[in-house]
């Protein structure tokens, strides 16, 4: 059983706060990632976890029990650093044994025990080798296997898949949710990159100067983001965000901005009907026709196509600072030439509004695809 | 020239061309860099050698006006170094000497610096203060040394005033201890030296490492021994090897201190071929003992050398990148 | 014990341990500065005086300025009044020798870095040429010497602080020169730079903190070199070093105080010097032993 609680937690350094107030709870078995930009606090947090930071204020409880005054190696956790951290001078098989030696364990016991979690991340074939002769993903398997040979309660990971290509990066995402089904032990993982949060968590804590913005299933955070953050944060390619207000034209709720305005169903709107609002769109829910009609809600040209084979992507200017994104499925749209004008059209049940503080109005989901 | 228009013509590389002036500049280069010191090397230092040679197998003084008319002894003077047992305990004390303040340096050296390598506060002015004595003239060291060490000076008052007994240790004039003290005070003079060095490398240890081990278990001390220790072994070797050969050649502390006394007690080699040679002016003697001396210091010269190109070779396999090192999953 | 406890023994543990090796690093200088301000009544009295009363500056007249009122017979007048000299001719020799070394010592280091100009072996080599100790050479280099007229002279001598300084200057600039990555280069080559044009404006630019270092931390060297001058010097290129120990001969007893005037002058700009660049004295020192 290994149920984490933090409590109140605060840390700072120096004149920044980095952790702020922070509760959560992490239950057993659970795979949680803490998510969000860099400096948000995350590291921070699983650091304080850890035992290598102390927190100015609150607890940290392991199943119920305090553990603020205990020494990292008696929290009975394991961690994988974002270097991979293998000591340099032992080979692959005497990084994956220390552990086991620390506590003592009888070599032909630690012995069998390594050869065992070589085979579970398949190092077999390296275990005499230095951890200099080893590329990116063989060294952070061997981080891994060092942590899983010891048979923690939870494992700790700071941003492991980073510093890897993009190729080893979803091989060894791979690992890790298999892993997790395997062994059903409490992961806490911390990561920068939205994609890694979205396939493996089982509830997202997502992070933004020191507080929590919001905690959820993956699908709860792509599909009722709390705040524009969030919303923006999640999805690839990000969500369209249009700032504009809300006025009353004859007594229904009209988006004005001033690229292009749009009525709004009532329900849309929520308790903020009239002032600034930022809309938001996902580029998913933009619906594309060439033949211009007077149906769309507004007519613009195209100003880059990006065919990525599954889906296209069409880029819009439409006066803001970032373009303004629509993605169609297959490769349909692709011989669109730049400059051509279509007609986008906004799924009206996908729209969502969010106040000038950033906060959602719009009581539906907003997320998924149809 | 035909085959490089050719080559040129095609697109194909045609080799030689461009290699050949581009290595032909570099070796100009090269050359240009290299010829000054060699110049100087071989106009100063051979004559020199030579001179040092001759004189090991001619028997000169300088009361005897030429120089190039002294007599040939052939190994007769190379055999009065090896069975002159002043000369043997000149080379003992060196070695004690040098072994001694090498250890000592390095022992506090360390530990001062892994005191300070972690930030705390204080620890910019402790650092600038544990420089200072290594930015100190070694012949300042030795006068002041007088001053501090005399038998009614401040340290043995200080240490009676401590202890409350009458401390009155004849640092400078007991030959028992006179060349401990030097000793000491060469370890004043080059603790810095080491601190800086193994200061360097504690600094420049992987931070996560550490950690990694904390979690997994260790104690801070089974983390110093298997986790620092190993991956400092170089940089602790350097430092010893560089304040040992140092040493072995120190001059001016010893001599403004006690110039070798009282008596032979603090005669290291360099105190003794001194004295051979500019008090007792005995040039061929000298001469000899210094070609045995270099002849020495060369040896133990060429072993450092072997050592620390081995930890060197260690450490870049530790630290390389692997090239195109296969993914074997 | 709890993790603070503990931690809190070992803070105490940790400043008592420093603190002593402070208190044994400062006092030996605040000796030497205290006598220099004694009155020559307490240069050697017993119980030792560790603090001047009254405080004087007779001893840096005597000896910087040289107006002294104490008559002596020749060797030791003459001594007296030299200290200018010999601070003259330290400046000269001291800081001349070592910017050519740094300048050369540089340029050499690059061609070993880029190019390979020495292997390993002879960079090794290099610095253990300076290992061996001076005193085995100093004797036909002083006969040589006279030979070429260059005894006694300033050129004779800075030759030999230049090229003792050298070893040190390659290796300790080469570790700089490493960091500096070669796309730098290739650019400056690209645009039309020739490789010299490339070494100075180019590379030693950039590495300009870590030559200030290694200037200064041989210019340490040099500043307190004492054989060589001792032995290559009679009366003309007296450097500091070689001018405090004539107080060892002095006819007229210890001259603590005067004595102490001097090593202050000789010391305390080195020490100034060298705490300016304290942070980069850990760069350069690593002699290939250090990865970051």
């Amino acid at each position: 059983m290994a149920r984490i609680e933090l409590v109140n937690l605060r840390k700072t350094y120096g004149s920044v706060l980095a952790v702020r107030d922070l509760n959560c709870v992490i239950e057993d078995g659970e795979f949680v990632v803490f998510v969000g930009p860099s400096g948000c606090g995350k590291t921070t947090t699983l650091r304080l976890i850890a035992g290598f930071e102390e927190p100015d204020r609150g607890e940290i409880r392991i199943d119920g029990r305090v553990v603020n005054d205990l020494e990292p190696r008696d929290r009975g956790l394991g961690m994988v650093f974002q270097s991979h951290a293998l000591f340099p001078h032992k080979t692959v098989a005497q990084n994956i044994e220390f552990g086991l030696r620390m506590k003592k364990v009888p070599r032909d016991e630690r012995a069998r025990r390594v050869r065992e979690v070589a085979e579970m991340v398949r190092l077999t074939p390296l275990l005499n080798k230095l951890p200099g002769a080893c590329s990116g993903g063989e060294s952070q398997r061997v981080a891994l296997a060092r942590t899983l040979v010891t048979n923690p309660s939870t494992f700790l990971l700071d941003e492991p898949l980073s510093s890897l290509d993009a190729k080893l990066r979803r091989e060894l995402r791979a690992e890790c949710d298999r892993l997790h089904q395997e062994l059903k032990k409490t992961f806490i993982f911390v990561t920068h990159d939205q994609e890694e949060a979205m396939t493996l968590a089982d509830r997202i804590v997502v992070m933004r100067d020191g507080d929590i913005e919001q905690v959820g299933s993956p699908m709860e955070i792509y599909a009722e983001p709390v705040s524009d953050f969030v919303a923006d944060f999640f999805g690839s390619p990000s969500m369209n965000l249009v700032s504009g207000e809300i006025v009353a034209d004859n007594g229904a709720p009209r988006f004005r901005s001033p690229h292009f305005s749009l009525a709004l169903p009532p329900e849309a709107v929520g308790e903020a009907p009239t002032g600034s609002v930022t809309l938001g769109i996902r580029p998913e829910h933009v619906r594309v026709q060439r033949e211009v009609g007077a149906a769309a809600d507004l007519t613009l040209p195209v100003r880059l196509v990006e065919p990525l084979g599954k889906d296209t992507l069409l880029y819009f200017d439409i006066g803001a600072e970032r373009p303004f994104i629509a993605v169609t499925e297959g490769l349909a749209l692709a011989e669109l030439d730049a400059g051509e004008r279509v007609g986008l059209t906004l799924t009206r049940d996908r729209l969502v509004l969010f106040a000038a503080d950033g906060k959602r109005v719009t009581r539906h989901p907003v997320g998924a695809r149809q | 020239m035909a085959e490089a228009l050719a080559g040129a013509a095609t697109g194909t590389a045609a080799p030689g061309r461009l290699d050949a002036s581009r290595s032909k500049a570099v070796r100009r280069f090269k050359w240009m860099i290299l010829s000054p010191l060699l110049l100087m090397l071989l106009s100063l230092l051979t004559p020199v050698l030579l001179l040092q040679l001759y004189f090991s197998f001619h028997q000169w003084t300088v009361y005897l006006s030429s120089w190039w008319n002294a007599d040939f002894v052939g190994l007769d003077i190379f055999q009065s170094v090896f069975t002159d047992p002043r000369f043997g305990w000149a080379v003992l004390r060196s070695l004690a000497f040098a072994g001694g303040s090498t250890i000592g340096c390095f022992v506090l050296g360390f530990s001062l610096a892994y005191l300070i390598y972690r930030p705390f506060r204080g620890q910019a002015l402790y650092y600038a203060l544990f420089i200072v004595p290594m930015l100190t003239v070694p012949i300042v060291i030795a006068y002041t040394g007088q001053m501090l060490l005399d038998r009614s000076g401040p340290l043995n008052d200080i240490l009676s005033r401590l202890t409350g007994h009458d401390i009155q240790v004849l640092w400078l004039s007991n030959p028992d201890i006179a060349l401990l003290t030097v000793t000491l005070l060469d370890i004043w003079n080059w603790t810095p030296f080491s601190f800086i060095i193994m200061l360097a490398g504690l600094s420049s240890l992987p931070k996560e490492p550490v950690e990694a081990a904390q979690i997994l278990g260790a104690s801070s001390w089974r983390i110093f021994w298997e986790v620092q220790l190993p991956l400092l072994r170089p940089v602790i070797l350097l430092a010893l090897v560089l304040r040992f050969l140092d040493a072995m050649g120190s001059f001016p502390i010893i001599w403004g201190l006690l110039q070798g006394g009282p008596g032979t007690a603090t005669e290291t080699l360099g105190i003794y071929i001194y004295i051979t040679t500019w008090q007792d002016f005995n040039v061929s003697l000298g001469a000899a003992q210094s070609y045995v001396t270099m002849v020495m210091m060369v040896g133990i010269v060429l072993l450092a050398i072997r050592l620390l190109r081995r930890e060197k070779r260690s450490l870049d396999t530790m630290y390389a990148k692997p090239q195109e090192a296969e993914e074997t999953a | 014990m709890t993790k603070t406890r503990r931690r809190r023994v070992a803070a105490a543990g940790r400043y008592a341990f420093l603190t002593l090796w402070a208190v044994i690093v400062v006092f030996p200088l605040y000796w030497i500065v205290s006598t220099s301000f004694k009155p020559s009544d307490q240069w050697f009295s017993w119980p030792p005086v560790y603090f001047p009363s009254p405080p004087t500056l007779d001893n840096y007249r005597d000896v910087w300025i040289g107006a002294t009122s104490v008559a002596e017979g020749g060797q030791t007048a003459l001594s007296l009044q030299t200290p200018f000299l010999a601070l003259r001719n330290s400046l000269i020799l001291a800081f001349g020798a070592t910017a050519l070394a740094v300048l050369y010592g540089s340029v050499i280091a690059y061609g070993v870095s880029r190019y390979r100009l020495l292997s390993e072996t002879r960079m090794f080599q290099l610095l253990m040429l300076r290992m061996v100790p001076p005193i085995v050479i100093v004797a036909p280099l002083s006969l040589y010497f006279s030979y070429l007229g260059l005894l006694d002279s300033m050129f004779g001598l800075g030759v030999m602080y230049f090229l003792t300084s050298l070893p040190y200057a390659v290796w300790m600039t080469k570790s700089f020169i490493d960091e500096v990555p070669r796309e730098v280069e290739q650019a400056a080559e690209i645009l039309g730079a020739s490789r010299w044009r490339t070494v100075f404006e180019v590379v030693l630019p950039l590495i300009r903190s870590g030559l200030v270092a290694t200037f200064m931390f041989i210019l340490i060297l040099n500043w307190s070199e004492y054989l060589l001058s001792l032995i290559l010097s009679k009366t003309n290129i007296v450097t500091l070093p070689v001018e405090l120990s004539k107080f060892e001969g002095s006819t007229e007893g210890r001259l603590f105080g005067r004595q102490a005037a001097l090593s202050v002058g000789i010391t305390f700009p080195l020490i100034i010097i060298g705490l300016f660049i304290r942070k980069h004295l850990a760069r350069g020192f690593s002699f290939g032993m250090v990865r970051r």
